[in-house]
Parts: C-alpha cells; structure tokens; sequence
C-alpha cells in the first residue's frame, strides 16, 4: 500500500495529466453532442454578454460598407418593384405605359442629422440640387416611408419628416384596400394617426398599412404603419386609429430619395383642368 | 517565487486569454492562419512552477478559450498536453551551460535562436492536435497541415513580437 501512494505521488504529473486528456477529449467528442450542452460555449451566460458588448463596440467598424451595400441593392429593388407592381395593377386589359411604369427613380442618400424629439421634426440628406433632387420629392427607407423634401442645396437637401405637422401621406389599408391619411399627432417617434377611415369600413388589429396610389410623392405600396391602436372615434363617424410606423426615425441611416419623372407633367395637367 | 511574480503571471494570463477572445478570435490570415497567442499562458511560466500546477493553469486557459471557440475540451486537451511536455522540451533545448541563473523563457536572455525553438516546437505540437483533433478526418490532412503550418508561423511571430514588452 505504501508503495502504491509512493508511485502515485512520484508518478502524480502523469495521472494528472492523463485524467485532464481524458476529460477534455471526452467533453469534446461526448458532451458536446449533448442538446443539453449550452453551458461549455457562447450559448453561456456570461460569454453571451461579453459577446455582445463586444460586437456593439466593433460593429460600427463595417457598418457603413454594409449598409451602402444594402441601400444600393434596395434602390434597385425598389425600382424594379415599382415596374412590376404598375404592370400587373390590376387584372383588367389595364396595361401602364412603360415610362408611367418607369416613373419612380430612387436615388440613395445618407441621413446627417436628424431629429425625432421636436414637435416637427427635419431630416438632413447629404444629395442636393447636384444630384438631381427637387423640393417636393418623397423620401423612403429600406423599411417604409420617410418624408417629403422641403429644400435643397447644391449638396444637401432637408426633409420634412413625417413626424411633421404639415405632412400628411395619403394611404391605404393593405388588406382591405380602404383609403384614408396618415398624419403624426406629435407625440412619439414610433406612432402615427390614420385619420379620415369611415368607421364602417374594415380595419383590423395588426393590419398593414401602406402608401395608396392616389399620391404623387411616393410609389404606392410603401410601408407606412402597422394598425396598434383601434377604437371609434368620439363622434362615432370615424376609426381612431394609431400606426405603429414602418420605418424606425431614432435609427435612420440611409434613405432613398424617389424621383416621379412624371410629377410635373401630372400636376400640370391637374392644375389645368381646375381653370 | 514572491508575490509580485504570482501577479504578474496572472495580469499576463488574463491578458493573453483577453487577447485571444476580443481580437485574435476574429483573425484569420487568408482563411488558413489563426493565431492562438493564449498558448503563452503555459510558455511562458518560470521554469520553477510544478508541472501539476501548470497541467491545471492549462486545463483552465484551454478551456477558457474553448467556451469562446464553442469546443469545449479541445483546447483544453491540447494545451494540457504542452504543459505537460514543456519540461521535457525544457530539457531538450538546454544550452551547454545549463539555464544557470536564469529562470524564464525570455527571449532577451536565452536569445532568438532558444527562444524560437522553444516557442515554435511547443506551438507546433499545440496546433498540430488542435488542428487534427478538430478535422477529427484524415481526408483533410492536407488543409489541416497548411493550417498548421501557417498557424504555427503566425502563432511564433506574434508571441516573439510580445515579448518586447516583457523585459526583466
């Protein structure tokens, strides 16, 4: 007995060093194709908040690649989108005229200072009267609506965002197809009022709701909001409704400043007829 | 051994192990070269602290890193397997005079050509099961070499480069 403690003893580098092996192989070969195990990697507490404070120090190092990448593409997509969408519009023998179906150029840009805590707030874009953009435009994000442009200067342009007062974007309910007009109330930058929806025509909690065809600033089919808040109003003619709104205003980045070639021409005519 | 060398073996782990799971996790030299500067957790000990104390700074360090690497066990193994083959190592690379006086792997005492054996021989075992046990597939031998490869250089550069600032 007292040999084997004196061989253990003499010999206790290599029993360590062999129980070690032996634990760590097997928790590699073994417990880790347990389901259960989710103590031993990143799905761990304390290393998934290391992690994360980690990727939200770092994450601004790329961001401005990923993002100009993934502005450009949706510029893109939404031309292309506003194509498809004219062409097959409805499913009668109505056919658009390729340059009304090609009427909406988007033209990205980056958001320099924005405001959210004002009562009417303004968004500065960093393309201006160089880059082709007027006042009046609409502006739209990777995720909805945005705001319309209010002035120019040779290489920046100012929003009127929609959390401002004086915009109103005229919309529609995506599943119902019921048309009414989204108007901030003022106070948070997260909601929007949809004001005028007759209180007898179909809306839901939850349902979407998007640009209507009936505007010249923006492509139809925008998001604006999604249904929040629902109740009928206090003379009981109209829905009260809140929008949660699409696009996220505190975050913006990068938006997309929409062109209609044919605005001028439109308003024009429209202004002509009213003679 | 004192109080002031304990604590400094022990600012140097942590910043070794920090270094390996903020910046050197997210490393990769031309998708084949990683760098696994944690190793000099164990290479760098003096050479007076008992192989049982270094298995388990191994176990702990190795394992430490697996958590991050989501592999649990495979550095663990690894490194204990270097710390317990680091004296013989030791041993093997002893100079004519013996170590004499002289206690740590420094490079600015041992030299360039002690120190790069060392280091690069002890890395190339770590990396070299690191690397095979992760394949866990001999139809890969060959990345799995060029990763070894590659990685052992990368690993050895920046541990020498490190030890500028380790001076006496």
């Amino acid at each position: 007995m007292d040999q084997l403690f004196a061989f253990i003893a003499r010999q206790r580098a290599f029993i360590f060093f062999v129980g070690l092996e032996v634990l760590s192989l097997w928790l590699f070969f073994k417990y880790n194709n347990y389901p259960s195990a989710v103590y031993f990697n990143t799905a761990n507490y304390y290393a998934g908040q290391l992690l994360g404070a980690q990727a939200s120090a770092t994450k601004y190092m790329n961001l401005g690649k990923v993002n100009a990448g993934l502005a450009e593409e949706n510029a893109r997509l939404h031309a292309q989108l506003a194509q498809v969408q004219n062409r097959q519009l409805s499913g009668l023998n109505y056919k658009a005229d390729s340059v009304v179906a090609a009427r909406f150029q988007t033209l990205v840009a980056k958001v320099i200072n924005n405001s959210t805590n004002q009562f009417n707030n303004f968004i500065t874009i960093d393309k201006g009267i160089a880059d082709g953009v007027q006042p009046g435009m609409g502006v739209i994000s990777a995720t909805g609506v945005v705001g319309k442009v209010k002035v120019c200067s040779n290489h920046f342009s100012v929003l009127t965002s929609v959390l401002h007062a004086e915009n109103m974007v005229s919309s529609k309910v995506q599943r119902s197809g019921e048309i009414a007009s989204a108007k901030w109330n003022g106070l948070r930058p997260d909601e929007i009022s949809l004001l005028y929806l007759s209180r007898y025509k179909s809306v839901k909690l939850g349902d979407t709701v998007v640009t209507s065809h009936l505007n010249s600033v923006f492509p139809g089919d925008v998001p604006v909001g999604y249904v929040r808040k629902l109740k009928p109003s206090a003379d009981g003619a109209f829905w009260d409704i809140t929008l949660r709104l699409a696009t996220d205003f505190p975050n913006l980045s990068y938006v997309y400043v929409v062109d209609n070639r044919l605005k001028p021409e439109q308003d024009a005519l429209e202004t002509d007829a009213k003679k | 051994m004192n109080t002031r060398n304990l604590l400094s073996i022990v600012l140097w782990s942590l910043l070794y192990l920090a270094l390996q799971v903020l910046l050197f996790r997210n490393l990769a030299l031309f998708h084949y070269g990683f760098c696994f500067v944690y190793v000099a957790v164990i290479l760098s000990l003096p050479f007076d602290v008992s192989v049982v104390t270094t298995l388990f700074m191994a176990f702990a360090a190795g394992f430490i890193v697996d958590i991050f690497y989501n592999t649990p066990g495979l550095h663990a193994a690894a490194t204990v397997l270097v710390a317990y083959l680091r004296p013989f190592a030791i041993r093997l690379l002893m100079p004519q005079r013996g170590y004499e006086e002289r206690n740590e792997p420094l490079l600015t005492d041992l030299g360039p050509a002690w120190f790069l054996s060392y280091v690069g021989l002890l890395v190339l075992l770590h990396h070299t099961v690191v690397f095979f046990i992760e394949a866990a597939n001999w139809n890969l031998w060959l990345p799995t070499l060029g990763k070894i490869g590659l990685s052992t250089v990368f690993t050895t550069a920046v541990l020498t480069l490190l030890q500028v600032f380790r001076r006496n």
